[in-house]
């Protein structure tokens, strides 16, 4: 079940590979940027669902608005003469950090849950001294 | 607590998260192919072109390469319009006195103006770009519009009596820009290597291109290559092809 984001991403792969179509111009620039807001966003969705508070409204607002500010910063720092792309880029790329790290903590702590518990069974089943 | 966090239970995050998953799938494959697109086009272009072009720009180059090829042609037919014209104007004349006097003037003026094909001594000056330029001079090691407008203003200053430039003749209105990073003369692209040709006293045109501090120093303090002087005893150059049609201006007619 857990599986299926990551099957679903394979499937995005295969029909962007399928469409073959490159982007023409700037816009082309601006995907890119896009692409890491989808990656923050997906990410952000995998650890609201690990804390048990996932909100599928958040998260597609979250991925649209994201994906609209880092155009608009990118747009606007085009007009005055500075590299704001880069101001969303480390900032998403912050986020996705985060995102990991929590996922991964989350992760640690359930192997390690799941040993202690798999541990307290075992000694319960050993047969030892009773009090 | 946070007020703000609804829990859940099971596994309802998985559809939407995985519907994302696709759509960043697409994203990135899209990106990625642009990405791959641009660098393979951009690859299959000569260095000296490549140098001048940021890839961004490459989509809207294409579109501007053909229009390029078009007015090119159109012009070596305009060229070859303006020779039959000299002709036919000679025919005409031949029949009286002052009808060849008339053409006489009229052949004299067209060569002032640069409409008619040249020979003559001179010089030729090739500006390239810097090849091994110093590091943070990138700038610098470019041949660039103004470079060739200096050049082409201080031939006229030395005397020069007609001027090319990769073969283009510099008429009355003709104009240097630079699109992008590429070098236009009359809305013609060149690219480096730039040749400058011009029909007067070799000597007097090297003089006056090699004073010290003068037009060529400056390129030459990137990288001495980037410059040559080579003085020609005899060379033709083609007539201007831009059009020559007035849209605004009338002549007045003397007075008295």
């Amino acid at each position: 079940m857990i599986f299926i984001p990551l099957i679903a991403l394979f499937v995005g792969i295969a029909l962007g590979l399928l469409f073959n179509q490159p982007l023409p111009g700037i816009a082309g620039t601006y995907l890119a940027l896009a692409c890491v807001a989808g990656l923050d966003s997906v990410l952000g969705g995998v650890r609201s669902a690990l804390e048990s508070k996932f909100d599928s409204e958040i998260l597609v607002t979250g991925f649209v608005s994201n994906t609209l500010i880092a155009f608009g910063l990118g747009y606007l720092g085009d007009q005055i003469g500075l590299n704001l792309f880069l101001a969303s880029a480390l900032v998403l790329g912050g986020r996705i950090f985060t995102n990991l790290s929590v996922i991964r903590r989350y992760g640690i702590t359930r192997l390690r849950d799941a040993r202690a518990r798999r541990e307290m069974l075992n000694q319960d089943a050993a047969p030892g001294p009773k009090p | 607590m946070n007020p703000f966090a609804t829990r859940s239970t099971g596994y309802q995050w998985i559809w939407p998260t995985s519907a994302m998953a696709l759509v960043l799938g697409v994203m990135l494959t899209m990106a990625w192919i642009t990405a791959q697109t641009r660098q393979s086009r951009f690859s299959e272009l000569p260095t000296d072109v490549r140098d001048r072009l940021n890839a961004a720009s490459l989509d809207f180059q294409g579109e501007y390469f053909k229009v390029q090829q078009e007015l090119k042609s159109l012009r070596e037919s305009f060229g070859e319009l303006r020779e039959e014209n000299t002709k036919l104007q000679n025919a005409v004349a031949d029949q009286t006195k002052s009808s060849q006097l008339l053409n006489e003037s009229l052949q004299e003026v067209k060569t002032f103006a640069g409409l008619t094909e040249v020979e003559g001594p001179g010089l030729m000056i090739t500006l390239r770009d810097a090849k091994n330029a110093p590091e943070g001079l990138g700038d610098y090691a470019v041949i660039h519009d103004i470079d060739v407008l200096k050049v082409v203003n201080e031939l006229w200053n030395a005397g020069a009596e007609a001027i090319s430039v990769n073969d283009l003749r510099v008429g009355p209105h003709t104009n240097f820009r630079c699109v992008g990073s590429v070098i236009l003369v009359d809305r013609v692209q060149i690219a480096s290597p730039v040749v400058i040709r011009a029909i007067g006293d070799p000597k007097t045109l090297e003089g006056a291109l090699d004073l010290p501090l003068g037009v060529l120093a400056e390129i030459r303090q990137v990288e001495p290559t980037m410059v040559k002087l080579e003085r020609v005893e005899n060379m033709r150059m083609p007539g201007f092809a831009g059009s020559t049609k007035p849209k605004f201006m009338k002549a007045v007619p003397p007075k008295g």
